[in-house]
């Protein structure tokens, strides 16, 4: 016996014409109603994300046909993909089918379902098909049995969910009726599983029963599959074509780096976003590439801690403005203590399986409310804004009294005519605040003991402006920044360092736009490198601690490796906190939060720190003076005190130079 | 309407001063400089006022040095209309009857219908200038006010008395209001407004102009208060805190 089937048995060649012409129709309905979405993109700001496309390629090939973001998430995300891959396999199978029964045989005589190559196809697509089933019929008992906590579910899930399971399942019965008339009692039989378990209900019905249910059922599925066609432009399957379709067009960044604006376009008569006209297409494109899976949630800190910030939600309701109502005015559909609960962690960005950009759409509101509106979160926050123009610094604090931390210490004043290697960007904090101080300290100590030699912009250092910029207030953010530039170039130094990771962020890749273009590090990296050469010796000395990766070292620039590194050089062992690396909590200072009370919900510092008592460490070792800040107040805050103590990881590296 | 406010830039007073080679004032070195805090309330409900009549014009003015421009600025991009820099480069060493003089000279042909300053300056801190303004012009001088309405030509400005009591008191226009705190929370300037602010008129005014007074005062010295003693930080436990306390109140003070 041949070991193939017979293409269109039953239902014959003759379905071939009006197969073709409901599926035309039904392609129509889909590009139609895909097209109308058009015009809601167009309501947006150009922007183009056309570059690098071997890039973007590959990024959609990765995460798409690879799953790769889909899968890290175990559960849900493993469900997705496993169904994902099987339903892939299942249109790889019917694409053959057509190839043979369509082109190759009737025109070449071609057939290469035959044979091996036939069992390995048969076997292969019913496993896919179970596996698309069980997978499908997991993640109904996920949404409806399980039900996880504030997962949005609307008509669209139980549809997406019904018509795919409809689909898969009269897919069987369909091979099971074929296979009872057909293929019943012989060893083919075996090649196909899941049709055989189908098949048996229909065994003991004569020729003619099978044949008529056959040709019921082959035109109901084909009913379905049209169904399925037509719904995706109207319903969440949207995601099928749109999310791909963003991953292509994702922001390959410098990470987190923002937009720039025009401070001095005559022609700009509103600074910010009020209305979605004043977003670009990509973040509306982005509301409709979401597939609602709350990742970004899930891992809010201000979510976490009883804040009405949800990321999701945000990007759903630009959306909804965009498509039901364009005029309205999106700050108050958002509302503003949403706007400002963010901390710009980017565990939400880092996340989301479809490459969403929800911080910049949230600074671009900011940018409205501050530079439109003159509206701070708090007074407290205006008060600061003040200062950073008087004094150069948020904290209020003499910009003469800048340079006192270094008394001492071995500095070079750049601003004063004297020289150096590198240029340590200090930062306000680090420059004022008196437990940050040491970190400065530690940092112009270790730097001395690897023999580099280094140099400040003392009183002439001004805010880097990051604050500023991250709760809106673009005009301040780049005065601020224009000065530091002009002064830094004026000292001809040629390599910047800092140990604030807001600093660092913003002057290697904020400060660009505006003209800087000196290779800028972080403290870490610059003294884990130090370390390699042999310049930097440390003692190995016994620390028992966890670290906290501080967004902007972590997410917004991948340093994970260098702390680890360093404190591992220390002697220090690390008991890892549950949510660490790319899945750190923020400690409530970024985002420009430093400078505001938190009035609303629990103290993020005070929920991180309890994250690091958790641990069972003694040390809650961090790497930037606003985590520092934070979690002395946040270890007091929560009580911890007496367990927890937070450091800075230069601190602990200064304390362990080989003398 | 026609208004006036009156502003000083004043040091940051969290900046490092030093007393200058004179010894009657302080050097300007290292020194971080800002709108007199009183003189931002008087700003803004000079600007408030403007808003609520519509058709009102609202000069903004100050004397001082070069540097002062950046005060006058920020007055602009908050509302006012036009600034008149009164150039003065030793500003400092004028007496608050020659500021209010000139300031008077400035004003008297100009028909102001009310004239907004703060209620003192945070550096001299003499609190003369604006009754002096009043008074060379001959009109009410209503002073600390921490409510202001205007209503017909009647100003009524609630002030703020010794041990917690208010006063409402009225006048009618032309009269001036020093603003106290607690009056308003000054605005924090939009970017349209300080884009536009750049464009606005800033007249200035050589001071030779407008002051013919000699001064009535003399700064003789300026100094630092000497070092007596110094503060005691108790640490520990709040009941062994207490206990302290107490002993200190006891032994150094009559309280106890």
């Amino acid at each position: 016996m041949e070991l193939t089937r017979e293409l269109y048995w039953n239902v014959g060649h003759s379905v071939l014409i009006p197969m073709y012409l409901l599926v035309a129709a039904a392609f129509g309905v889909l590009i139609w109603g895909l097209r109308k979405r058009l015009a809601a993109y167009r309501l947006g700001q150009p922007l183009d994300r056309t570059d690098q496309r071997g890039e973007r390629i590959s990024g959609v090939l990765r995460d798409i046909f690879l799953q790769a973001r889909v899968l890290r998430v175990k559960g849900a995300g493993s469900a997705h993909g496993i169904f994902f891959f099987g339903f892939v396999l299942l249109t790889i199978g019917t694409t053959l089918v057509f190839l043979q029964a369509d082109l190759l045989d009737p025109l070449f005589g071609v057939r290469f379902l035959t044979g091996n190559f036939y069992l390995f196809f048969s076997i292969v697509l019913d496993l896919a098909g179970l596996a698309a089933i069980v997978m499908l019929l997991g993640l109904a008992v996920r949404r409806y049995l399980l039900r996880p906590k504030d997962l949005p579910n609307v008509g669209d899930n139980a549809l997406m969910l019904g018509l795919l399971l409809a689909i898969l399942l009269t897919g069987f019965l369909l091979e099971g009726a074929r296979m009872a008339a057909t293929e019943l009692g012989t060893d083919l039989s075996w090649w196909s599983p899941i049709g055989l378990l189908f098949a048996q209900p229909f065994a003991g019905m004569g020729e003619t029963a099978q044949r008529s249910v056959h040709t019921g059922l082959w035109w109901f599925h084909f009913a379905l599959v049209l169904g399925f066609f037509c719904a995706i432009p109207f319903t969440r399957l949207r995601h099928l074509l749109l999310t791909p379709t963003n991953i292509f067009f994702r922001n390959l960044g410098p990470t987190g780096k923002l937009r720039s604006l025009d401070l001095e376009d005559e022609e700009a008569e509103s600074f910010g976003a009020a209305k979605v006209a004043d977003l670009t297409w990509k973040d509306i494109f982005d509301g409709d590439a979401c597939t609602y899976c709350k990742r970004c949630q899930d891992r809010c800190p201000a979510w976490n801690t009883d804040k009405p910030l949800s990321p999701m939600k945000v990007v759903n309701q630009i959306q909804e403005v965009s498509f039901d109502n364009p005029e309205a005015n999106l700050i108050e559909t958002v509302t503003t203590d949403v706007l400002w609960s963010c901390t710009t962690c980017r565990a939400c960005e880092e996340i989301c399986p479809a490459a969403i950009e929800h911080v910049s759409k949230i600074i671009d509101m900011r940018r409205n409310l501050v530079l439109m509106e003159g509206e701070f979160p708090g007074e407290e926050v205006t008060k600061a804004m003040e200062s950073a123009e008087v004094n150069g610094n948020p904290l209020g604090m003499a910009p003469a009294a800048r340079a006192d931390w270094a008394e001492g210490l071995e500095v070079a004043d750049l601003a004063a005519g004297e020289t150096a290697e590198v240029l340590y960007f200090v930062g306000c904090y680090a420059a004022f605040d008196k437990r940050n101080q040491k970190i400065a300290r530690a940092f112009v100590q270790l730097c001395s003991a690897a023999g580099v030699k280094v140099g400040i912009l003392g009183k002439e250092e001004k805010c880097c402006g990051e604050p500023m910029r991250k709760l809106g207030n673009e005009y301040l953010y780049q005065m601020l920044a224009a000065e530091n530039i002009e002064l830094i170039q004026s000292t001809g130094v040629q390599k910047i360092v800092s140990a604030c990771p807001h600093c660092f962020n913003t002057l290697a890749k904020d400060y660009v736009d505006l003209g800087l273009e000196l290779p800028v590090e972080h403290a870490n990296s610059f003294l884990a490198e130090l370390l390699q050469s042999g310049k930097l010796k440390l003692k190995s000395e016994n620390l028992d601690c966890t670290y906290h990766d501080s967004c902007y070292l972590g997410r917004h620039n991948e340093l994970y490796s260098a702390p680890r590194q360093l404190l591992a050089a220390a002697g220090a062992s690390i008991r890892e906190m549950e949510k660490s690396r790319s899945e750190s909590f923020c400690c409530s200072a970024g985002g420009g939060r430093i400078l505001a009370e938190e009035n609303l919900g629990e103290r993020m510092n005070q929920t991180r720190a309890k994250m690091a008592a958790e641990t069972g460490a003694a040390t809650l070792v961090s790497s930037c003076p606003f985590c520092m800040s934070m979690f002395e107040d946040g270890i007091k805050g929560a009580d911890l005190d007496e367990q927890l103590k937070p450091l800075d990881l230069l601190e602990i590296l200064a304390e362990r130079i080989e003398a | 309407m026609n208004i006036l406010v009156c502003i000083k830039q004043v040091p940051d007073m969290e900046s490092r001063f030093k007393v200058d080679a004179a010894g009657t004032w302080f050097e300007e070195s290292d020194l971080a400089w800002r709108i007199n805090e009183y003189d931002e309330f008087a700003i803004e409900q000079a600007v408030q006022l403007k808003e609520q009549l519509g058709d009102a014009d609202l000069t903004v003015l100050s004397i001082g040095p070069a540097r002062l421009k950046e005060a006058l600025k920020k007055a602009l991009a908050m509302g006012c209309d036009r600034a008149v820099h009164v150039v003065d480069a030793a500003a400092h060493e004028k007496d608050p009857f020659q500021i209010a003089s000139s300031i008077a000279a400035f004003a008297k042909d100009k028909s102001f219908d009310v004239i907004f300053t703060g209620m003192q300056s945070q550096d001299r801190g003499s609190g003369q200038v604006a009754v002096l303004v009043g008074e060379l012009l001959s009109i009410p001088s209503l002073t600390t006010a921490v409510e202001f309405a205007l209503e017909g030509d009647t100003i009524s400005v609630r002030r703020e008395l010794e041990g917690g009591l208010k006063a409402v008191v009225k006048a009618k226009v032309p009269a001036l209001v020093s603003c106290q705190l607690g009056l308003n929370t000054p605005r924090y300037p939009t970017l349209p407004n300080i884009m536009k602010a750049k464009r606005k008129e800033l007249l200035e005014v050589p001071v030779a102009d407008l002051l013919t007074e000699e001064a009535r005062l003399e700064t003789v010295s300026l100094a630092y208060p000497e070092k007596k003693g110094s503060a005691l930080v108790l640490e520990g436990e709040v009941g062994d805190l207490v206990e302290k306390v107490i002993g200190i109140l006891k032994e150094k003070t009559a309280v106890l």
